[in-house]
């Protein structure tokens, strides 16, 4: 025996106690990897956009439209290398209907060159750009709907007319995957000339947003300061940003519940500390007349107070660990893959942040020590003949 | 002439109680002479525990001097007097207050581990001081799986494993059945015999007292 096992029996001297401690602070650390996995996953795409890309937007919102010549406008512009523009359909599979799934109109010619961490097989794309019926959809979102290449999908649209004699049927072309864990794998793309030909004359011709690569990353404010230039004098002014920014702002509006997220998971560490402390506290108030004990035979005060400590940080940090055990399965093959599969425009990769793992066992072992400080100074401040008179 | 074990010189002990001084010890001269087996005595709140406490070094006097083993203790400051506790003296409770989560020889091993003894050799020295208690066979055993008797026996050889000049005793016998007293009792007399340990010892129990070579009582504070 010595002092580290001597401490180490006492944290499983209530062995039911310990282990509901354990347990508490095993789902705190659960809780607040979820939580902070939401936000890490909701922001991913911002923090990992692509920093050659620019995108042009109407200056008021992205809701509205710019004229579609402005893409030939862009394309000549200094600096830019390949340009692409969609329109957001909002389609739905009215065969499952609760499922939600982002339908855009695109440029079949440069879409996936704009786009290139999205990768069809060759001969799929070639299909689709002569098929105007054609769509090419994500792996997950293909193996969510039991979609194959060939099959024949109708969607609803949400903004555009829908014509029952006339319905949005697509055949599937192919199916895309991603190179970049930030890519949404559940987008369903087809032709924009096909959505173009199909609404009223006064909607034609527009795009909802212009996606540009530009020929150096560095560059990437100038050249969209220079884009915005370029439509200062026509009838519709622009917004060009680089392509984390327009994320970003995209984000920005759900600002308060990202907020409301990152304080929540807080709070939680702020439970997992007092649940320690309360432990804690309860265990020197036992052990009172043991330390008087321990002090009588010689144990000195800062003894004491390493004890107590000791056990504390010892809970927290197998609390810590055992919560990360339990979240990695839990969050990533359980709850990511779901979100995944059926939240995939906010949560293409739903996964725990590795950094955020050191953090969670970081601060249950450093928790644990602040919760346990102030009982551990105080028994290390008992007077040995209080102690002693001191009957649990 | 040999210089006492203990010499306590116009020790007063006072306390304040809501804001009312308690005076449990009065100008107080006190001497135990090396060797000795002594028993204090006296009604309850009469000041034998807080006499035993200071010569313990667990409290410090409010005037007066203490000397115990050749150190002025009440002048040593918290961690020094730690050392001396565990270097000189051998505390034995009217509780036992064995550590439950230790078996018998993990307690009497327990002071051991703040000197820079090696493992073995503390093991070593923990099963030697519970062959002396008469407990070699019970070493693995929890407290709770020992008598009354049996833990204070293990207690006294937790006193004892570091080789102490003084055992101070309040009230060993005091939660013990007769049969177990007078074992606990034989134990101290052939420690303060055959060891030549110096025992001072606090009691209600007159047989208890008997035992000891020299009886002391203390009334309101100050020797009879």
């Amino acid at each position: 025996m010595n002092l580290a096992s001597f401490a180490a029996r006492n944290v499983l001297r209530n062995r039911f106690r310990t282990v509901l401690t354990v347990l508490g602070v095993a789902v705190a650390v659960v809780a607040f990897l979820l939580l902070r996995t939401v936000v890490y996953a909701w922001t991913m795409a911002a923090d990992f956009a692509a920093k050659d890309r620019v995108v042009t937007r109407h200056k008021v919102t992205f809701i509205m439209t710019l004229p579609k010549r402005y893409v030939d406008d862009v394309r000549t512009a200094p600096g830019i290398k390949v340009v692409t523009f969609a329109n957001w359909f909002g389609g739905k599979d009215p065969k499952h209907d609760t499922e939600f799934f982002s339908a855009v109109a695109v440029d079949t010619k440069s879409f996936f060159q704009v786009y290139d961490e999205m990768r069809v097989a060759d001969a799929d794309l070639e299909r689709w750009q002569t098929d105007r019926s054609g769509a090419i959809v994500g792996d997950v979102l293909a193996k969510k709907l039991g979609w194959h290449v060939g099959d024949k999908v109708t969607l609803e649209s949400g903004i555009y007319p829908d014509d029952p004699q006339n319905p949005w049927t697509f055949t599937i072309d192919g199916i895309y995957t991603a190179m970049a864990k930030s890519v949404d794998r559940s987008t369903f793309v087809f032709h924009w000339d096909r959505l173009n030909d199909r609404i009223a004359t006064r909607g034609q011709n527009e795009v909802g947003w212009i996606v540009s690569r530009v020929d150096d990353p560095r560059h990437v404010a100038e050249t969209s300061l220079a884009l915005d230039r370029l439509f200062d004098d026509r009838e519709v002014q622009t917004l060009s940003q680089d392509e984390g920014a327009f994320n970003a702002s995209f984000l920005a509006g759900f600002s308060a519940v990202l907020r409301a997220i990152d304080v929540v998971s807080l709070v939680i560490l702020v439970i997992m500390t007092l649940i320690l402390g309360n432990t804690v506290a309860m265990g020197v108030r036992e052990r009172t007349n043991e330390y008087g004990v321990l002090r009588a035979i010689g144990f000195f005060p800062r003894h004491i107070a390493a004890f107590v400590l000791g056990e504390a940080v010892v809970t927290g940090c197998v609390g810590g660990v055992l919560g990360i055990v339990l979240a990695y399965p839990l969050i990533e093959r359980g709850m990511g893959r779901w979100l995944e599969e059926n939240m995939g425009v906010m949560f293409p990769y739903f996964r725990i942040e590795t950094s955020m793992v050191a953090v969670a066992l970081g601060a249950s072992v450093v928790l644990a020590g602040a919760a346990a400080a102030i009982p551990a100074w105080r028994a290390s401040r008992l007077r040995v003949t209080d102690a002693l008179r001191r009957v649990a | 002439m040999t210089a006492p074990m203990i010499n306590l010189r116009q020790v007063s002990k006072s306390y304040d109680r809501g804001g009312e001084t308690l005076k449990v010890l009065q100008a107080l001269d006190f001497e135990v002479a090396s060797g000795s087996f002594e028993a204090l005595m006296g009604p309850s709140g009469s000041g034998k525990s807080t006499l035993l406490n200071l010569i313990a070094g667990l409290d410090r006097p409010t005037a007066g001097t203490i000397e115990v083993a050749g150190t002025r203790i009440d002048t040593l400051g918290e961690g020094a007097l730690a050392k001396w506790r565990a270097n000189t003296l051998g505390f034995i409770f009217q509780a036992y207050n064995l550590i439950p989560v230790l078996t018998a020889v993990e307690n009497v091993e327990l002071p051991l581990l703040l000197a820079p003894v090696a493992s073995r050799e503390r093991r070593r020295r923990a099963e030697t001081a519970l062959r002396v208690v008469g407990l070699e066979d019970r070493s693995l055993h929890y407290p709770r799986q020992l008598s009354g008797g049996q833990e204070q026996r293990v207690a006294i050889a937790r006193a004892i494993v570091n080789d102490p000049t003084l055992l101070v005793a309040d009230e060993p016998t005091g939660d013990l059945d007769r049969a177990s007293a007078d074992d606990v009792l034989r134990l101290l007399e052939t420690l303060n015999k055959e060891l030549k340990k110096t025992i001072i010892m606090v009691t209600h129990d007159p047989v208890a007292a008997e035992r000891a070579t020299v009886v002391r009582r203390l009334d309101k504070g100050s020797l009879a």
